[in-house]
């Protein structure tokens, strides 16, 4: 007996070898992560640890503040500017996770948990940026900031951080504080609510199509649909609603199954539901639609910049970026608004020549443009999309990506293999410099899923700061590709490309970045500079000589031939009517809600507001904008009101950065390189944005090297 | 009172084992069981699912050979300790039902050989057979090998094609579990035979224990009537409680 007790003690003990470094009772955010690279331990953050560490962060970060505040002694750039940047330790770390999941993997509890926390979060700092008593010790410093002795980079800090608080409202009396809290709060749920409601108008259509109604579409896209159809089937609660789907084919408004229908049925009836689905989402009048609230947002917005000071949301938002006021982003975009035009009125003409040659009656309409443009594309600029794809597998663009900057920074990427992430899909990579140090971690999360916002973006796990101590960031880039069918390599379009570059340009940003204070690190600038560093690198993905070093075929290894190459590029500047139109009528769009006064934005109608805008501007009645309001989360939702423009100023910029390159007659001239590095990406916003610029190119930007890479300057 | 003590021991013994974690080393195997969780939207598991693969597939790609092998050693031996109840259970009906060691040899090499046959022959496609349908019948062969080891003294000659059959089986519900591993192409026949040799030490080892737990502690032989008889009537209330509860399942 006595051995039997010794032996069962023994399995016990083996059984009870716990590998997780975590303490399992213990909230994961509460304890320290010796996870490889301080990667958050995401197998061991369940949905219930959120709302507890959200409100212990908020507390320690209340406390934080109040040590600043209560120091008894005089206030000093170091020991409040400096020790701000120390607060909220765990807040930031939460809300790293949170934000990061709630996005591309999210949940019914997270959504939830994100309608809870977003009006608390927004009253939080509140609590900070309206403290008198911090902006108090804040603004003594800044009135004697000629007397002391500072580096450039603490008196931009110095800088920043008193604009904030005085954009915050820390200049105004008690009843004007009270009343932006109140906005703020408003205007945070809203945000979260229109998102929300988009979500689910875009996963609420499917077309449900039978075998007979495939006309036109290929083989993958059929097994696309197919395999959509079985997942809806074995998803269904009942046997019955199972039924529907079964040998059926489902079609959804997310774009990456609209847009391969919409560009190959030729079945218009199709075509144009399909399209309506898409256009129509949060103009339903139903529970989920966005109309009221988008309104409500932009009169909240309104009524805020009015007690700011400002004559509307916009003058607020541009004050603080690269181009300061509206007059010059209209100046801007109105510009490049008849070139456009122009342009896609040439497309228009085009499609309807194909049309009437297939002997078809109707006019050409906005649910025709893929399908048409693509025949135009095929007959003008014999480009087939299919032919391109198997050379752009998804680990040969990676390469792609990897190989250019190493050429550029001499940066070498290691996928790490150990890490457990908070999707399979999601993958890792060790960033290490030229010289071989760590220079931080990449995780690239590429597929679309159903639980995860469409569109793509670049975000952070944790951030860069040399204040306490090299701390090197983690950045993630999401996108939305169509994940692989079977066994067969998940390969893009030439779009899909440029995206991945695009957010990889981001993650350079945020990879490469070198600054001593975390709040400036990395994409931290004003939203209008912010996208120069990804939509630059977007340059080397269409250069033929990057393009052939990783463009091989999946199957034959073949390299990508020179006659592809030419007709891809010479086909990139095909549509830029269209493009550029949509994007505008967007970015116009966004600028119009924004520049209303608060008198101007009681009780609008956001439909009738709408039209009567891209009226205004003379908008075609074959494109739509790029976003209409009720589905326009970058301003509603997202952080870009009165900023959606920005892009395209960006293109200014980076087109005219690029060409520097070409005038150096080496995309990878070393140099220039070098230069961009130690301008730009590594810079943070520890510059003004317009002097970063200037630094590399040695002027301000011209507008000319961007109306010929779009072909909109009239040679084409 | 030995009866009381063998359910306590055997309770133990199958509480600890269940209770055993993988090393986090091992991802491969650890992503199997987290295949498993709970989805409430069905689409968002398909895709994890499919998400699953991938990545196996990536971590495999990135492995060199000698690892690979190991983990598939592993992973057979896993499914026969701890995961694979059913089969201990199994090997313990042929254990009890010995008179004499070269008897259970012969017994466990025809288990062995039959289901290293349907192993391969299903890791190639080339059987196929609903997986429900041979967990149920896999619970039915242990209720079969512990009721017939109540009932007769001696092995028929039966016994061996019996076992054979049964071991062709159990085969296929190894095939199974290695169909969801992913085998990767280029390195099939290595890492079936490695995932194989898993599942004979697995084997081995539940009867090495068997004997010395015996042997040792019980100082009995491990023919005897009084073990015999009461393990043997547990092992068929277990396997008749699957076999209930996989049918309901069906």
């Amino acid at each position: 007996m006595r051995k039997l007790v010794f032996i069962s003690a023994l399995l016990l003990i083996v059984a009870c070898q716990q590998e997780s470094k975590m303490d399992p009772n213990i909230n994961p955010f509460f304890q320290s992560w010796d996870t490889a690279y301080e990667v958050p331990p995401f197998m061991d953050i369940k949905d219930e640890h959120y709302m507890p560490a959200f409100k212990k962060g908020m507390e320690e970060n209340l406390s934080d503040i109040d040590e600043i505040v209560n120091n008894s002694e005089a206030p000093t750039f170091s020991n409040t500017i400096e020790e701000l940047e120390r607060t909220g330790k765990l807040l930031g770390k939460v809300s790293r996770v949170f934000s990061n999941l709630a996005s591309s993997n999210t949940n019914p509890q997270l959504q939830e948990l994100q309608r809870e926390l977003s009006p608390m979060l927004s009253a939080h700092y509140d609590k900070i940026s309206l403290n008198e008593e911090l902006f108090k010790r804040v603004e003594a410093i800044w009135q004697d900031k000629d007397a002391i002795e500072l580096t450039s980079e603490q008196r931009k800090l110095l800088n920043d951080t008193r604009k904030q608080f005085v954009r915050s409202g820390a200049l105004m009396n008690e009843k004007e504080k009270k009343q932006i809290t109140e906005i703020n709060s408003k205007i945070s749920g809203l945000s979260t609510s229109f998102g929300q409601n988009l979500l689910a108008e875009t996963n609420g259509f499917e077309l449900i199509l039978e075998n007979s109604d495939l006309d036109g579409l290929s083989e993958g896209i059929i097994a696309a649909a197919s395999e959509a159809a079985s997942q809806k089937m074995e998803k269904a609660e009942t046997k019955e609603e199972g039924e529907k789907y079964k040998d059926k084919f489902v079609f959804t408004p997310h774009r990456s199954s609209m847009y391969p229908f919409l560009t190959e049925s030729t079945r218009r009836d199709l075509r144009e539901q399909l399209y309506n689905s898409y256009v129509m989402r949060g103009d339903n009048n139903n529970e989920t639609d966005n109309k009221e609230i988008a309104a409500q947002i932009a009169k909240l917005r309104a009524e805020r910049a009015e007690i700011m000071g400002y004559k509307s949301h916009a003058h607020f938002v541009l004050d603080d970026n690269m181009l300061k006021t509206p007059e010059e982003v209209y100046d801007l975009l109105t510009k490049l608004w008849e070139p456009a035009v122009k342009r896609a009125k040439v497309e228009i003409a085009d499609m309807q020549a194909v049309a009437d040659a297939e002997g078809q009656v109707f006019e050409v309409a906005a649910w025709d443009w893929w399908h048409y443009s693509e025949k135009v594309r095929k007959e003008k600029y014999n480009l087939d999309e299919s032919a391109i794809k198997p050379y752009l597998s998804l680990d040969n663009v990676l390469e792609g990506v990897f190989s250019t900057t190493n050429k550029l920074w001499g940066l070498s990427f290691t996928e790490i293999f150990d890490i457990d992430l908070y999707h399979p899909d999601a993958r890792i990579w060790e960033v290490k410099d030229k010289d071989g140090s760590h220079l931080g971690i990449f995780i690239g999360d590429y597929f679309t899923r159903s639980n995860k916002r469409g569109g793509a973006w670049m975000s952070s796990f944790k951030g860069q700061s040399n204040l306490d101590g090299r701390e090197r960031p983690i950045i993630v880039n999401v996108c939305n590709f169509p994940a692989p069918v079977g066994d067969k390599p998940a390969l893009l379009s030439f779009d899909n490309v440029v995206t991945l570059f695009h957010e990889f340009g981001h993650a350079m940003h945020g990879t490469l970045t070198d600054v001593t204070y975390g709040s400036m690190a990395g994409t931290s600038g004003p939203r209008d500079f912010i996208e120069l560093p990804s939509q630059l690198l977007e340059h080397w993905a269409s250069e033929p000589e990057v393009l052939k070093s990783f463009a091989t075929h999946y199957e034959t290894g073949e390299a990508i031939p020179d006659d592809l190459i030419d007709k891809l590029l010479n086909a990139s500047k095909f549509n830029q009517g269209f493009i550029n139109t949509e994007y505008l009528a967007a970015s116009l769009l966004d600028m119009d809600w924004h520049s209303i006064s608060a008198e101007q934005a009681q009780q609008l109608d956001a439909n009738k507001f709408e039209s009567e805008s891209l009226k205004k501007y003379g908008l075609l009645d074959e494109i739509a904008p790029r976003y209409r309001t009720t589905y326009f989360a970058h301003i509603f939702s997202g952080g870009y009101s009165s900023g959606y423009y920005s892009y395209v100023h960006a293109a200014v910029l980076d087109s005219d950065a690029f060409e520097a390159f070409k005038e150096a007659g080496d995309v990878f001239d070393a140099e220039l390189s070098l230069k961009l590095r130690e301008t730009i990406y590594s810079k943070g916003s520890t510059e003004d944005a317009m002097d970063l610029f200037v630094n590399f190119r040695g002027r301000k930007a011209i507008i000319e090297p961007l109306l010929k890479v779009r072909g909109l300057d009239g040679s084409k | 009172m030995r009866v009381h003590e063998i359910i306590i021991f055997c309770f133990l013994f199958c509480v600890s084992f269940n209770a055993f974690s993988h090393n986090p080393e091992d991802f491969v195997i650890a992503e199997i069981e987290r295949g498993q969780m709970n989805f409430e939207n069905e689409e968002i598991a398909a895709e994890y699912g499919a998400a699953l693969k991938r990545q196996r597939a990536r971590r495999l790609a990135a492995m060199p050979l000698y690892k690979k092998f190991y983990i598939f050693v592993k992973a057979g031996f896993e499914h026969i300790i701890p995961q694979g109840l059913d089969h201990i259970l199994f090997v313990l009906g042929l254990f009890f039902s010995c008179i004499t060691f070269r008897s259970l040899l012969w017994q466990v090499t025809a288990f062995t050989v039959a289901h290293s046959i349907t192993l391969v022959l299903a890791a190639q496609g080339l059987v196929q057979l609903r997986g429900d349908i041979v967990e149920i019948i896999i619970a039915l062969s242990i209720v079969w090998i512990a009721v017939e080891n109540c009932l007769y003294k001696e092995t028929s000659k039966w016994r061996y094609l019996v076992v054979f059959s049964f071991g062709l089986l159990h085969g296929l519900g190894f095939a199974a579990l290695l169909t969801q591993y992913g085998l990767p192409k280029e390195n099939f026949i290595s890492l079936l035979l490695a995932f194989n040799i898993g599942v004979e030490f697995g084997q081995l080892a539940v009867l090495v224990i068997a004997f010395l737990l015996i042997k040792l502690v019980l100082r009995k032989n491990w023919y005897s009537n009084q073990i015999k008889i009461p393990a043997s009537i547990i092992i068929a209330l277990v396997g008749l409680f699957w076999f209930v509860e996989r049918v309901f399942q069906f």
